[in-house]
């Protein structure tokens, strides 16, 4: 179900003909209609892109710029150097390395634990297949915030607060969310497949290595997104977890530098700016250049929870 | 082959599967079933964390209903946020969809722009957010009074801190379009056509064709949506830390101010987890219930 609809999100969108505005626009001229469309989506759009707008204005500003009263929309010179002494004094390369490394171990960690367990409830039949579905399901429905503190008294006891380990070590035991959308992908895959290359010889492994992960390419592609964004955006885990500043997280570190602006002498407001745009960035370029599985991402988890 | 020949294909198999799905077997133990266990049974207990824990029976839950100061504020606090977050995004949303609904030229151009705030890390929005309300800087007051409208204290007023809170999270509404937009597309198209010819209005189409068909995807939306408001805890935790006074005081943060503040209670803040988690068991099977009254079932699957 949920890839049937998926596809159509992230695809060539098969438009159905506008269906509320026919019967107005056989009385009023074509034109006029579309163009009042127009104008309606691009008021709306401007108003969805001014606070962007109004960032990137503030990261431009100089120092006085930014505590003039009263505050201009536009900045009276472009400071580009903002860009160079901004992720300076927030550190930013530092928490940017360290959330990278975060993200890509544990994205990987999150994908290959999961493909596993998909594959093996979808395609192998054993006993206690259905058990296992029925667990992992059933984590799925469990709030985070139930198993958190237990599991911080668990990495409290292993002496590992303040390491990454918590950050990371968790996604390699698979997560509840991605092996349903595994196994509902390993499903769909003709069990044919898999009955010739086993006369021809070859085990679960090597038809999971060889042709599964080739032709369920979507299917992990979607993963990397969520599991990815997922990990540079998450908060409260560092939160919890990290003391020291030079382990902090992006989402972490920027916000602990914007609270400290507030009661700090002067508002460096420009320089944090600057770096929250570069903190937007990976994001964004994952979203181009892979819009179609974000939007399958989006579609599965729009129909089978968050 | 041969050199396993004594293990059956079957036995094979099995040994295989669990192979296979060990690291997850582990996990649902290590991360789910343990900390479910531990947690229901700290529940009970009295717990700083330093020392060890002890059992009080049933004083953490009547504390919480009877003394706690906190405690009620709190969850009113979470339906008022839930009362207006959740409808206010999903008609948004769906107005969004319809509108967007269209073949015309610069679509994809549209669609992009609206839902380029959910792809953004909610930090990054969170922190700008709170440099918009800035009373005497942000940009919320610079339009308002550009406008000569009357300014507004925003996060720091009690009274517009939640609706503030609010509006950060209309700015994602793009992720609820696309959902729509998606389901939109799903209705199949000689239904207009029927109805036209009989000659339904835009609006009649609207109610009784659009509407009906979306029932299943706006169940879902409204489901993800409560159980998603009741757990949020960064646009607090970053905007205005539960304030002024008690007016954002959302039930997770005061759960994780309880678990990880200044002051330590493990054993309270692990009863009131499993009355959040009692809460949003209930909402979707409410939700599911009533569900029948108004969600139109048909029958294409």
């Amino acid at each position: 179900m949920s890839s049937a609809l998926s596809t159509r999100i992230g695809g060539q969108s098969r438009l159905s003909p506008a269906p509320a505005g026919s019967p107005l626009q056989r009385k009023v001229p074509m034109s006029v209609s579309r163009l009042a469309w127009y104008g309606l989506c691009t008021l709306l759009a401007l108003t969805m892109l001014t606070p962007l707008l109004w960032m990137i204005s503030i990261a431009l500003k100089t120092n006085s710029d930014i505590i003039s009263l009263p505050p201009q929309f536009l900045p009276s010179s472009f400071t580009w150097r903002n860009f160079v002494d901004g992720p300076r004094e927030v550190h930013f390369y530092r928490l940017l390395g360290n959330t990278f490394i975060i993200a890509i171990v544990s994205t990987f960690g999150a994908v290959a634990s999961s493909m596993l367990a998909g594959y093996a409830i979808a395609r192998i039949d054993f006993k206690g297949n259905r058990f296992l579905f029925y667990l992992f399901t059933f984590s799925i429905f469990v709030p985070g915030i139930v198993t958190l503190i237990p599991i911080q008294r668990l990495f409290f006891d292993a002496n590992a607060i303040d390491t990454w380990y918590p950050l990371i070590l968790p996604s390699f035991f698979g997560n509840p969310l991605f092996i349903f959308l595994a196994r509902q992908f390993f499903l769909s895959v003709p069990r044919s497949i898999d009955d010739s290359a086993m006369i021809d010889g070859a085990g679960h492994w090597r038809i999971f290595t060889h042709l599964m992960l080739p032709l369920t390419k979507p299917l992990w592609m979607t993963m990397i997104i969520l599991a990815f964004q997922a990990s540079w955006n998450d908060f409260l885990n560092p939160l919890v977890y990290l003391n020291s500043p030079s382990k902090y997280t992006l989402s972490l570190g920027m916000a602990s530098f914007m609270g400290g602006l507030n009661s700090g002498a002067s508002p460096e407001y420009n320089y944090y700016m600057a770096s929250n745009l570069l903190f937007m960035i990976p994001p964004l370029l994952l979203f181009f250049f892979a819009q179609r599985y974000f939007m399958m991402g989006l579609g599965a988890l729009g129909m089978t929870g968050k | 082959m041969a050199s396993t020949g004594w293990l059956t294909f079957r036995r094979r198999n099995t040994i295989t599967a669990y192979v296979f799905a060990l690291p997850m077997i582990v996990g649902v133990c290590i991360f789910t079933i343990y900390p479910l266990v531990s947690s229901l049974y700290h529940a009970f207990t009295e717990w700083s964390g330093v020392s060890a824990a002890k059992w009080v029976g049933l004083a953490n839950f009547r504390y919480l209903l009877t003394q706690d100061p906190t405690f009620w504020p709190s969850l009113k606090v979470t339906v008022y946020y839930m009362a207006l977050s959740v409808p206010a995004g999903m008609i948004a949303g769906l107005a969004l969809a319809v509108l967007l609904n269209r073949a015309f030229a610069g679509i994809r151009l549209f669609r992009t722009v609206f839902y380029l705030p959910v792809v953004l890390p909610s930090i990054a929005v969170l922190t700008l957010w709170k440099y918009i309300f800035d009373p005497s800087y942000g940009l919320a007051n610079e339009i308002l009074s550009d406008l000569h409208l009357p300014t507004s204290q925003w996060l720091a007023g009690s009274a517009t801190a939640m609706p503030s809170i609010v509006i950060v999270g209309l700015w994602g509404v793009g992720g609820s379009m696309i959902i729509f937009l998606a389901a939109l597309q799903n209705v199949p198209s000689e239904l207009y056509e029927a109805a036209r010819v009989d000659g339904a209005g835009a609006i009649r189409l609207f109610r009784s064709i659009t509407l009906p068909m979306m029932t299943p995807i706006l169940l879902l939306q409204l489901v993800l949506g409560l159980s998603a408001a009741f757990q949020t805890f960064n646009q607090v935790q970053v905007l205005t830390k539960g304030g002024p006074g008690t007016s954002t005081n959302l039930y997770m943060f005061k759960i994780y101010t309880d678990a990880f503040g200044n002051y330590t209670q493990l054993g309270l803040a692990s009863a009131e987890a499993w009355i959040l988690f009692i809460i949003v068991l209930a909402i979707t099977a409410v939700t599911l219930r009533t569900s029948r009254m108004w969600v139109f079932e048909g029958n294409e699957r």
